[in-house]
């Protein structure tokens, strides 16, 4: 069979010897290739990340206070983290951390798990339940905010309207300005706009269970609470621990909510570590201080971030 | 033995339905709710009887917002911030992916767990640094610069979102082109992209909505109208009046309206995407 | 069309030895299968012979030309994968004419290429499908179409038939063969099937832990194993191995074994200096048969095992298990006493030691 003649290598025309495409090509061909590719997203996160990381945490060591620029930008040691431990709204901040980002977690694992659950029995119609069940997870913080506020206000919010009317609450309730509900208002809040994390995870871990285990499960008599508790839970405990662990991580960081919410407020009965830090630099102006504070966030974070890589490395084992 | 299964089937079945639509409802109630409330007069927000159902509709929450606020230029900060992100994202972080799915090389376990982590560092400690140099370099205040703040957090997340993507395409296929007559480059255009322009999109649309709702760098990296964005502005609006609940409701709206047709559109490819990265991690 | 010289290549990751000084040889239009289990550095050496994969040491020569430093894509050889490796966004027609089209050949001729190649594989109605769209038959024909158009120098397959059913992958190899036998271009061809490796190969290299176990034609490698990895990988039923101790008897030589002597007339080895020690017998299967003689080895009957043309016997001779294949008539019962006959012109004598062949 005489096919189509082609001389290797094809000759080069004069084209070819300047044009820019074929030369990243033929550069494409080297061993340096890959390393071409990195150094784009590598330079950039750099100077985005690592570079802005790295004066942070220089910072926490030095002066700086923008509406105190007579005190200059010297170096004062260990002096933010020593003031830290002297510091009860430091340690207020600490404990509602701790508090905000445990009982929001195990609430949205609770309700995630249930979606999930539900949704993996693949009814007819659960695609487009599954839709709207994530579609708060998409949504601006500013914007679940904003609505949820609106919905407990107390003045017209439709809530306090509803829950009068079932006859649980006596009259309407300012749920963010008492600072015994303020907290668990906001975790209610915070677990509407992130439970479908949780329903996607493990969602996707759910898929990932043979179904022959629940069929020799049902042959050996285990109900649907011991499949659930022999089976399920156990097949999904790295899913979830990944799950838990990116939320921690999320909740510590982002501030974003409870400064829409609450600023913090009433009193310091929201007041948590990220906003704490935020607010010690963008209303106090002390950036030495703020970078102390986050520094302290960092190290915990990096706790968090740790477990996961091990997770996720055992995983790949 | 065989009706008690189907009838504990149904029952679970059953059971499982006012679940899924229970969820349904307190998922979508609060948009619900807002979406009614934009469409009210002030008068009938305020009123001392709920209405569940607006007597009477009207849209001028809508035009107060459009003409009086200066939401119209918020929104276009916002597009240009998010169209910028997404382009840097884009240039930057396909092709990181691609050698991260590809390619063997030193330390690469090490960069990519790298990238990882650089994703959970505390936004707090980088958003104070990044505001003294963007402002030495005379980026503070900027749409580009809050891009590029942007990028912080979510380029790794692109990378590894689209690493996974380019992973499903077998990668015979590049040695078959690359024998076929193409260079690695070739390969990557004409053949894994290609096959990965699903993934592509649906992580495009991920860092787009990210983008489009960020509020805390906003709030901090602009200061002025010229390049705010739109949460920072709608937040603001609670200083500025008594809380006009009509314009703040109809605000949320507007803004959430793209986000809610873009995740309908690629949901499944992004959802597909975004626990892969997660769980393979 | 051209030779292939593989001269030395060694190729290490690390500190692991994929691949130790292959030399080899194929002539034009020759058909060299690299034959062996999974991880004997087989696709290693078919990836470095494609250029997808860089040696650590040792040249590759395609023709009289040196290619180490030659890309893929300028190599001028197609490629046949186990997975295919159709592009899934491209019609057949374009992944059929890819290689042409890279190559700049005017798209009328380009067209006029794949439909002969389509011709020649039965898949012209397949021609504006995509991929997946096809059975895992056509897509292997798609294939085998897309290496064929450009008329290379090489043809390389990678265990092409593995993802085949049983009845196709009968099917397919004919197709191979039929269409090396056509075509005349030179071939490597990569399995661990040694039914493929013995029907299509002019030459099979049997490799194992990155080193030639032996080089041969089919019917050396068969008849004549260089040791004992090579016979127990080639044949099935596998080859028996039996312990015995060779002795100088009346006639000639014996094999002295717990369950029988056998007089090795007609061997064809040089064992003079393994004469009182232990050997072991590589038997074939199908050179036991029912019934006395010179050579014969009694025994009990395990299994039965009848397969249609042939019936496979298990036995315990001298308390190790051996297979048989008698004829389709020849139905002991298990547990009966079993007296089976050694054809020994073909036996292969190895040394227990080294396991080669004497």
């Amino acid at each position: 069979m005489v096919e189509a003649r082609i001389s290797y290598p094809p000759p080069l025309t004069l084209w070819d010897r300047i044009n820019p495409v074929r030369m990243i090509g033929e550069l494409s061909e080297t061993r340096y290739w890959m390393y071409l590719l990195l150094i784009p997203s590598a330079l950039l996160i750099t100077a985005v990340v690592i570079y802005p990381t790295l004066y942070g945490m220089q910072m926490s060591f030095r002066e700086m206070r923008l509406n105190r620029p007579d005190l200059g930008t010297g170096w004062v040691g260990l002096k933010h983290y020593q003031r830290m431990l002297t510091d009860p709204i430091f340690w207020v901040s600490l404990r509602n951390t701790a508090v905000w980002v445990t009982s929001a977690i195990a609430l949205e694992f609770l309700i995630g798990l249930i979606a999930a659950l539900a949704l993996n029995r693949n009814l007819p119609g659960s695609k487009v339940l599954a839709v709207l069940i994530l579609l708060p997870y998409f949504l601006p913080n500013v914007v679940a905010g904003h609505m949820w506020a609106l919905m407990l206000d107390p003045r017209l919010g439709v809530i306090n309207d509803l829950l009068v009317k079932i006859g649980w609450l006596e009259g309407y309730k300012a749920w963010f300005a008492d600072p015994s509900t303020a907290m668990a208002a906001a975790i209610v809040v915070e677990a509407w706009h992130s439970f479908p994390f949780f329903t996607l995870l493990i969602l996707a871990g759910l898929k990932g269970i043979p179904s022959d285990l629940y069929k020799a499960a049902d042959i050996d008599g285990a109900g649907p609470f011991a499949q659930l508790r022999l089976i399920t839970l156990p097949m999904l405990k790295t899913i979830i621990a990944a799950a838990v662990i990116l939320r921690v991580i999320g909740l510590v960081n982002s501030p974003d909510l409870l400064l829409i919410l609450t600023s913090g407020g009433p009193g310091r009965s929201t007041q948590v570590l990220s906003l704490y830090a935020f607010q010690t630099a963008y209303k106090d102006f002390n950036f030495g201080y703020a970078g102390a504070l986050s520094v302290v966030m960092f190290i915990l974070l990096m706790g968090f971030a740790w477990a996961y890589v091990r997770l996720s490395k055992v995983n790949e084992d | 033995m065989a009706a008690t299964r189907s009838r504990s089937k149904l029952l679970w079945d059953v059971i499982s339905y006012v679940v899924l639509v229970g969820l349904a409802f307190i998922a979508i109630a609060p948009i619900v709710w807002t979406f009614l409330t934009s469409l009210k007069f002030e008068e009938d927000i305020v009123t001392r009887t709920m209405q569940y159902i607006p007597s009477r509709i009207t849209f001028e929450n809508y035009v107060k917002l459009w003409n009086q606020s200066g939401y119209p230029v918020l929104v276009i900060n916002s597009l240009i911030v998010t169209t910028t992100t997404v382009l840097l994202c884009l240039l930057t972080g396909t092709v990181a992916a691609y050698a991260f799915s590809r390619f063997q090389f030193k330390g690469r376990t090490q960069l990519m767990l790298g990238y990882l982590v650089v994703r959970m560092f505390p936004a707090v400690l980088m958003i104070i640094p990044l505001f003294i140099i963007m402002r030495q370099v005379g980026l503070l205040d900027s749409t580009i610069g809050l891009a590029i703040a942007y990028t912080s957090f979510l380029l790794p997340l692109f990378v590894w979102m689209l690493k996974g993507f380019f992973d499903a395409a077998p990668k015979e296929l590049e040695s078959a082109a690359r024998i076929d007559g193409t260079t690695r480059l070739g390969a990557m255009f004409m053949v894994v992209i290609p096959i990965a322009r699903n993934g592509l999109l649906a992580t495009c649309v991920f860092v787009a909505i990210a983008a489009w709702n960020e509020f805390l760098f906003a709030l901090m990296l602009t200061t002025s109208q010229g390049s705010r964005t739109w949460p920072v502005g709608l937040q603001l609006m609670v200083g500025e009046f008594q809380l006009p609940w009509g314009m703040l409701a109809a605000g949320g709206m507007i803004s959430i309206l793209p986000v809610i047709v873009l995740f309908a559109i690629v949901q499944r490819a992004m959802v597909a995407g975004l626990t892969a990265g997660a769980v393979k991690g | 069309m051209a030779t292939l010289s593989i001269n030395s290549v060694r190729k290490s990751f690390g500190a692991v030895e994929v691949l130790n000084n292959i030399d080899i040889e194929v002539e034009d239009g020759g058909f060299l299968v690299l034959l062996g289990p999974s991880g004997c550095g087989k696709s290693t050496l078919l990836a470095i012979i494609a250029g997808l994969e860089n040696s650590s040491g040792g040249d590759i020569l395609i023709g009289d030309k040196n290619v180490n430093d030659v890309h893929p894509k300028d190599r001028n050889i197609a490629m046949v994968f186990q997975s295919y490796a159709l592009y899934p966004t491209m019609p057949v027609r374009r992944n059929i004419g890819f290689g042409l089209e890279m190559r700049k050949v005017a798209p009328k001729d380009r067209e006029a290429a794949v439909q002969r190649a389509a011709e020649l594989l039965q898949i012209e109605h397949l021609l504006d499908r995509k991929p997946g769209q096809l059975s895992g038959g056509q897509r292997q024909r798609v294939a085998m179409g897309r290496a064929i158009v450009r008329n290379p120098d090489l043809f390389l397959f990678d265990e092409p038939l593995s993802n085949l059913d049983a009845k196709l992958r009968v099917e397919m190899r004919t197709e191979i063969k039929r269409l090396h036998d056509r075509l005349g271009t030179t071939t490597v061809y990569v399995t661990h099937d040694q039914v493929e490796a013995l029907t299509l190969g002019t030459k099979v290299a049997v490799m194992k832990g990155g080193v030639i176990q032996q080089l041969a034609d089919p019917e050396t490698i068969y008849d004549r194993p260089a040791n004992m990895f090579v016979a127990g990988f080639i044949g099935s039923p596998t080859m028996n191995f039996l312990k015995g101790t060779l002795e100088q008897g009346d006639g000639g030589l014996v094999l002295r074994h717990a369950a029988g002597t056998l007089a090795l007339a007609g061997l064809q080895q040089d064992v003079a200096g393994f004469v009182g020690r232990e050997v072991t017998a590589g038997i074939r299967p199908e050179m036991l048969d029912s019934g006395d003689g010179p050579a014969s080895l009694t025994g009990v009957v395990d299994v039965v095992e009848p397969t249609g043309p042939d019936t496979m016997v298990i036995a315990s001779v001298g308390g190790q298990l051996i297979t048989a294949r008698l004829g389709p008539k020849d139905r002991p019962r298990p547990g009966e006493p079993l007296t089976l006959t050694v054809d020994t012109t073909a036996i292969n004598l190895f040394d227990p030691v080294s396991g080669n062949r004497i």
